[in-house]
């Protein structure tokens, strides 16, 4: 069975070390990046099964990254995982998969995942 | 004067009263003892003496005081000489009382014991005016006296009194009775309201002599008519209260008053029916009829007569009548304006009253908008952080490990938990904070904050009941509130000590809507559930759980208050009372909107 691989964009770097150590005990293959800008620059763009994006970072934020994301990626499967809880009443967070807000419990985000890429 | 009297003394007698009552000039003759012998009739109406009593009663010395002492010096010296005396303008005031200015002139004739002054008088024209001055000044004092009374109230009934008072007072207009009518405008009739005199005769000489003896002037029954209670239901005023005259049928009244004209009614004359039914009503034989008319609207119609002297009314009596009747239409207009004034006043200070409390409400609701605003931002700051320390943690746990390090991990992971609870908890306030206010049904927001809970908290919430009185309403905002009350109810559960249970009211108590958890407990475990509670609730500032302290600013931000006491059946008992919602005019307030 082919690993499948996750892609963490998160401005916070212990929240990607955080993740990506969790999610690769969980059998998967985690790759980070720091910013928005950077996910859509990088072309042509590798074949991620998932993305776990952030929400509030800086020059572009995860929202707007989204749109373009469903342009580029249309079959990729995306988790938005904020620290707010806000914008799941903003209409275009419903181009993402999940909205998952930021716990010390990390146990639902590996439930989110697990089930997309079931 | 001079030629005059001599011309008058060389006259035969019959012709010089003739030449003298056809210059009102008047003559009397005083001789050697000092007798008025002979007057005129001029002379005796100027010097206030009886023409019929010459003589006997009336010395010079008696009309003394006629004459200032000048006068009554010259007197001698024409007796006692040769030449006239004459003096204009002489200042006098007669035996009746009456004021009169004269020319004078007198000289004496014949010798010893014929020896006579003859004296001519006659009145400057002042005098004539002065007549009509002083019943002019009778007049203007009654309607001074009037106005002065009207002018010192604002009440309808007793402006009307006081106008009543005025037409039939004898130190006033002297009518034996007034009727007042007032007109309705949209019904076009004329309804009877208000009546002074007597009912009948008897009682008119009882009155009359009465006042007679009070000596009472017109000012002091003004006074009396103005501060007293004004009867309008019984005594004359019963004669017309049940009466009232049709304008939509064509009348001699409805036209009067339609042209604003008074007239004199007298019962022998042709009328209409409408008119005769007036005076069959009233019993009199003639009436005087004055409508009241202000800036041309036809504000009423006042009725007098003399039913009980029968004294004719005069159309002077009318005139002035009329002059009282404007007084009262106006009157009664700027009563009826005062009264809408001083409504507008209190509508006006109602208003501002209001607007005051909805500033502060509105300052209060901007404060809690930024404190929300602020509060978020603050919490949405601290989950990352959270989320790594916990998360670490949680996977430093996953490892192998000393048992004390374990310890340790587990108790930053616990730790962690709590802070995010809390964060929790903030982020729902201040997202409740941006809801708008509205009116709030405070019994089905506490059952439905029951069932959120009950529903997260399955069979935690069997011990709790409800009895909630359905109807209450509250201003405010509604997630707020349900949040408050959340919190409430949870810890409540939270802290019930089995087997006890809980009993959920609502109530409208003082114009607040109540809601009370009373915690029934049995007697051995009351006084440990009390001093819980107490150290939950009773507890202010920064050691005070954030749960209940948000709670309680949100019930002090909706003006309630909370705490708790001990219930008639001494059972520990949580209050929130928070003002009910007053509707006003069937629309809604929203001052934070």
């Amino acid at each position: 069975m082919t690993q499948k691989r996750i892609l963490v964009v998160d401005d916070d770097p212990h929240i990607r070390l955080l993740y990506q150590t969790e999610l690769e005990e969980c059998g998967y293959r985690v790759e980070t990046m720091d910013s928005a800008v950077k996910l859509l620059q990088a072309g042509p763009p590798e074949s991620f099964d998932l993305i776990v994006l952030d929400i509030e970072m800086p020059e572009m934020t995860g929202i707007e990254a989204l749109q373009e994301l469903r342009k580029k990626l249309p079959d990729t499967r995306v988790v938005i995982n904020s620290a707010y809880s806000i914008y799941k009443a903003d209409f275009q967070t419903w181009l993402a998969d999940d909205y998952l807000v930021k716990s010390s419990d990390l146990s639902e985000l590996k439930e989110s995942i697990a089930k997309l890429l079931e | 004067m001079d030629r005059l009297l001599e011309q008058v003394t060389n006259i035969p007698t019959t012709v010089g009263d003739e030449l003298l009552s056809r210059f009102e000039i008047g003559q009397f003759v005083v001789d050697r003892d000092r007798y008025i012998v002979h007057t005129n009739e001029t002379a005796a109406r100027l010097l206030g003496i009886d023409e019929q009593a010459p003589g006997i009663d009336y010395s010079l010395e008696r009309i003394d005081n006629v004459f200032d002492s000048d006068v009554q010096e010259h007197f001698n010296e024409v007796l006692n000489g040769d030449r006239p005396f004459c003096l204009s303008e002489v200042h006098c005031t007669n035996r009746r009382g009456q004021f009169c200015e004269l020319d004078f002139c007198c000289q004496a004739f014949g010798y010893n014991d014929d020896r006579r002054i003859v004296a001519l008088v006659r009145q400057t024209r002042k005098l004539e005016n002065q007549a009509a001055y002083a019943e002019l000044q009778d007049e203007l004092q009654i309607l001074a006296e009037v106005a002065t009374a009207l002018s010192s109230t604002h009440d309808l009934d007793h402006i009307l009194m006081a106008i009543l008072t005025g037409a039939t007072a004898s130190q006033g207009l002297g009518f034996n009775r007034a009727f007042l009518f007032l007109y309705d405008e949209k019904q076009r009739l004329l309804q009877g309201h208000l009546a002074v005199g007597p009912t009948s005769a008897e009682e008119a000489g009882r009155i009359w002599h009465d006042m007679d003896s009070n000596r009472l002037t017109l000012s002091d029954l003004l006074t009396a008519s103005i501060h007293d209670e004004v009867g309008v239901e019984g005594g004359i005023t019963g004669l017309i209260k049940d009466y009232s005259i049709d304008f939509n049928q064509p009348s001699d009244i409805e036209n009067a008053c339609h042209l604003g004209q008074w007239f004199i009614l007298d019962p022998n004359d042709p009328v209409d029916e409408i008119t005769q039914s007036l005076i069959l009503r009233l019993g009199s034989r003639e009436l005087a009829l004055v409508p009241m008319v202000s800036k041309g609207n036809l504000q009423g119609l006042l009725v007098a007569d003399n039913l009980f002297t029968g004294r004719t009314i005069t159309d002077e009596d009318v005139r002035l009548l009329q002059v009282l009747s404007n007084q009262a239409a106006v009157a009664m207009e700027r009563a009826e304006l005062y009264e809408i004034q001083l409504q507008r006043a209190q509508e006006m200070e109602r208003i501002n009253r209001r607007l005051a409390e909805t500033q502060d409400q509105i300052i209060q609701f901007e404060k809690m908008s930024v404190i929300g605003e602020l509060t978020s931002a603050i919490a949405h700051e601290l989950r990352n952080p959270l989320t790594i320390v916990g998360g670490f943690a949680n996977l430093l746990l996953k490892s192998d490990l000393a048992d004390h390090h374990r310890e340790y991990l587990n108790i930053i992971a616990g730790e962690v938990r709590r802070a995010e609870t809390v964060l929790a908890h903030v982020l729902d306030f201040s997202k409740a904070s941006r809801a708008r206010n509205e009116v709030v049904d405070f019994s089905a927001l506490i059952e439905r904050s029951y069932r959120t809970l009950a529903g997260r908290c399955r069979g935690a919430f069997d011990d709790i009941n409800l009895e909630l009185q359905p109807g209450i309403e509250v201003f405010g905002n509604s997630d707020q509130l349900a949040h408050a009350v959340y919190q409430l109810l949870k810890l409540v559960a939270e802290e019930l000590i089995p087997p006890g249970d809980a009993v959920v009211h609502t109530e409208i108590v003082d114009g607040q809507a109540c809601m009370t958890i009373d915690v029934h407990t049995p007697e051995e475990n009351r006084d440990k559930m009390h001093k819980l509670l107490t150290q939950i609730f009773s507890q202010k500032g920064a050691s005070q759980r954030l749960t209940v302290m948000v709670a309680g600013e949100t019930i002090r931000y909706h003006g309630g208050t909370y705490g708790l006491q001990t219930n008639l059946q001494s059972l520990p008992s949580l209050y929130v009372k928070i003002p009910i919602h007053r509707r006003k005019n069937d629309s809604e307030e929203n001052p934070g909107s």
